[in-house]
């Protein structure tokens, strides 16, 4: 706690012997959820359940600018939290980030805990995502040399961030950026390449991991590890009137990872799962075209060995130097969004269209598709979406479509002898508005599928009363269960949600009373096991 | 311009000049486990619905054969992915299984196994990599051993009762409170088990825990144990009608621990087991 005094004495003594007073901005942001027990959904045997009853998290930030000079510091703080582990508590305390960054001249130094990344991240993505406690920053220093306006070098070095502590492993990086301008004002051609390098180093504590568990493999699974990987990544967008075109390659020298799927010699038979040591690739490409009411986009992505982690010992969203883009369409309607696929990082050939086209003023159409294999072609996730969305003046606004998807929960979600979960989901949003501030949203999507959980029904109603409240009333309904609840019955379970927003100035508090099946959530291509939630969840944020 | 190529041209040797570097390679030689009559416990948390379980199994069986007459396992089947799954004919949870289950949390997910129940650094009992399992009943392997468990046991087929002698002498003088656990564990009950993406329907398996003959948490055993005084428990249990038309006494086991009973420390000193039936 002392170094949060420390750095707020910092703050202060910087303002008061610096002419240019510069600017203070910080947010707040905390969860507080109270548990209530409920078997009939599995909401049972965590901690949370059995004996805490409470759990939440709270950050604060607080950031000091002036022109060539930076310094800031987060607050974190994790009482019974379900973050870390769902089915588990966790508990902490203490300043989960502090950096200080000066501008000199063409240089800029940055040192403390540091996000940035390198391209889209394939090989280097330092980055935080609290809903899924991932708090990636590096701990060390950065420098940044900018050569003219378009042209800059970055180089860091530093350890990556485990909760209040560090991972013991090394990494250091190289990343180089420009603009270049080539075509004329009539015909404007602009490139924006990029190349990175970052190179791992396994601390001793973690190799010695590493050889405990090599020696414990037969002769035709082992191989000598070596403590350093090599990652290299060029990159580049080239814009060419309406069309824009990224294209990134990215290598990873032979680098040691588990391998889920890989079969591993036994003494007797054999068993899945094992390290391994293999070089990997990600290739990736988009391409856009925008012109009047017409935006067409079509991304691919092949991805192969490319699981890069700080310290091969760590699994799930533990200690990822990288993160890999999913190019799947992220939705954000509740059954349109219950199957998601994180992006997978041993064998994944994934393919996206976008089509958008505004027909009027008032009308205007979506179409896109997504289909995920592995390299050797095993069906993993497919998806056809359609958006319709009409306005009828400011008065109401319909969005509707449909959503076919396929979704493989064999390796999204570990489960053994299940079929694809084949779904069709209409869904259908209509905005009314009373007056200019009072207006009505209604929510409604069936799913249809024989697979996992069987057949739903959602329904949502939100009231506005602009700009200050916000009343929600949903409810999703299991209305062909397939599962069996605890007590071993099929039973068809309503999960209702009861809401309350309050905005005033840059502050917002929500109250919420939500029964919440189970699933897997996906943020950001990762993905992990969520349990079932029934209790209260307080949020609020502010900024300043 | 041409200083931003020299420092682009110097940046990219620098990567060749890294990546071309060989290291002194690393040797995979394995520790040398002293000639004691310490024996260690593993207690696996698996389940019968736990696609990743088999590989925590065979993690198990390669330390049994490797270190033979040195370890005695447990395999906890108690709520989480140890529910039967639609092939399966027996049900292996039971209270017991659940409450140590639950003793042992936190821990991340399934297969999972405490090794002598010595924290890590993070003061997490539970181990779930299953390669790494080895080392950590070699680490123990390698502590001195300190105390000795005699048990000697008779099963009564007509009545079903099992009658446990106990004695056990410390070797050195040991400080503390501590606690007795008595596992009856039994092994080759072929059934269903989730592996993978699949369930093989006649997994055999091995060293499940059927009951135990103490509390989950252990019994007091005593505290401030003396080196050379000889100490002596006696314990009876009755199979129950249902159970003992499932359990094959002829595959069981009774796996004895001496453990400390304190706040901070519940590690194993001791390990002993035998069949029920020799």
């Amino acid at each position: 706690m002392y170094k949060f005094f420390i750095i707020l004495f910092t703050f202060f003594t910087t303002r008061a012997f610096n002419q240019d007073q510069g600017i203070i901005s910080g947010a707040f942001e905390t969860n507080a959820n109270v548990f209530l027990r409920d078997s009939s959904i599995n909401a049972i045997n965590t901690p949370q359940y059995d004996r805490q009853f409470f759990g939440g998290e709270a950050w604060l930030n607080l950031n000091y600018s002036t022109k060539d000079f930076k310094i800031g510091t987060r607050f974190d703080m994790f009482n019974n939290s379900n973050l870390r582990n769902p089915t588990d508590s966790y508990s902490g305390i203490g300043i989960g980030r502090w950096y200080v960054q000066k501008s000199l001249g063409q240089v800029e130094i940055s040192v403390g805990y540091l996000y940035d990344q390198i391209g889209s991240g394939f090989i280097f993505r330092a980055f935080e995502n609290r809903p899924l406690f991932i708090d990636n920053a590096v701990y060390g220093a950065r420098v940044k040399y900018n050569f003219s306006d378009n042209w800059n070098v970055m180089a860091f070095a530093g350890k990556l961030k485990n909760a209040f502590d560090t991972y013991t492993g090394n990494i250091k990086g190289l990343r180089v950026e420009g603009f270049v301008s080539l075509g004329s004002d009539e015909s404007p051609f602009t490139l924006a390449p990029g190349a990175g390098f970052i190179n791992r180093t396994i601390s001793d504590e973690n190799m010695a991991g590493v050889i405990d568990a090599l020696r414990t493999y037969l002769d035709e699974d082992r191989f000598i590890p070596d403590h350093n990987v090599y990652s290299g990544t060029i990159y580049n967008t080239a814009r060419y009137k309406e069309f824009s075109i990224y294209t990134e390659l990215s290598v990873k020298s032979k680098d040691i990872f588990y391998n889920p799927f890989a079969m591993k010699k036994e003494i007797v038979g054999n068993s899945t799962g094992k390290l391994e040591q293999r070089a990997g690739t990600v290739f990736y490409g988009s391409i856009s075209y925008a012109k009047g009411n017409l935006g067409i986009n079509f991304e691919a992505k092949r991805t192969e060995n490319f699981n890069f982690r700080i310290d091969p010992n760590q699994r799930l969203l533990r200690g990822l130097v990288n993160f890999l883009l999913p190019l799947n369409r992220q939705n954000t309607y509740r059954l349109t969004a219950r199957y998601s696929p994180a992006a997978q990082d041993i064998s994944e050939m994934a393919y996206a269209a976008d089509i958008r086209y505004k027909f009027s003023k008032s009308l205007s159409a979506a179409l896109n598709y997504s289909d995920i294999r592995t390299i050797e072609g095993n069906a993993l996730f497919h998806e056809i979406y359609t958006e319709i969305i009409y306005k009828y003046k400011r008065k109401w606004q319909l969005t509707s479509g449909l959503q076919l998807l396929s979704y493989n929960q064999e390796v999204y979600e570990m489960k053994s002898e299940v079929p694809l979960v084949k779904t069709i989901v209409p869904y259908l949003d209509l905005l009314y508005r009373f007056s200019s501030n009072r207006s009505l949203r209604t929510e409604f999507q069936y799913m249809d599928t024989k697979q996992d959980f069987g057949s739903w029904i959602f329904g949502l109603t939100e009231y506005s009363i602009a700009p200050k409240w916000n009343f929600e009333v949903s409810g999703m309904y299991n209305v062909k269960p397939k599962k069996v609840n605890s007590k071993g019955e099929i039973e068809k379970i309503f999960y209702p949600t009861l809401g309350i927003v309050f905005i005033k100035d840059s502050q917002r508090y929500s109250l919420r009373y939500v029964k919440q099946v189970e699933g897997v959530v996906c943020s950001g291509g990762i993905c992990r096991l969520e349990p079932a939630f029934s209790g209260f969840r307080f949020n609020m944020t502010a900024t300043f | 311009m041409a200083k931003k190529y020299i420092f682009l041209t110097s940046a990219f040797v620098w990567m060749i000049f890294l990546g071309g570097c060989d290291e002194i390679p690393v040797k995979l030689a394995d520790p040398v486990i002293p000639d004691s009559e310490r024996v260690v416990i593993i207690e696996e948390l698996s389940g019968v619905s736990c696609p990743n379980c088999p590989k925590g199994n065979t993690s198990v069986d390669n330390i049994l054969a490797k270190f033979q007459g040195r370890v005695a396992a447990v395999s906890i089947h108690g709520d989480f992915l140890s529910k039967p799954t639609a092939k399966s004919k027996f049900d292996f949870r039971n209270q017991k299984a659940k409450d140590l289950e639950n003793w042992f949390k936190p821990w991340f997910g399934k297969p999972s196994a405490s090794i002598n129940r010595v924290p890590d650094e993070n003061d997490i009992l539970m181990n779930s990599i299953p390669d790494l399992w080895q080392a950590a009943v070699e680490k123990e392997l390698q502590k001195p051993h300190i105390l000795n468990i005699f048990p000697e046991v008779k099963f009564n087929s007509d009545s079903k009762t099992i009658d446990l002698n106990i004695a056990v002498i410390p070797l050195e003088s040991i400080k503390g409170n501590f606690n007795i656990s008595i596992f009856l564990t039994e092994s080759e009950i072929i059934d269903a088990q989730t592996n993978g993406a699949d369930i093989e329907n006649n997994y055999n398996h091995k060293h499940v825990l059927r009951d135990m003959m103490t509390n989950f948490d252990g019994d007091f055993f005593g505290n401030d144990l003396n080196k050379n005084e000889i100490l002596r428990k006696t314990y009876s249990y009755s199979v129950s009608p249902a159970a003992s038309t499932l359990w094959k006494p002829a595959n069981m086991e009774v796996v004895i621990i001496i453990h400390h009973n304190e706040p901070k420390d519940e590690s194993v000193i001791q390990t002993s087991y035998l069949k029920l039936i020799k």
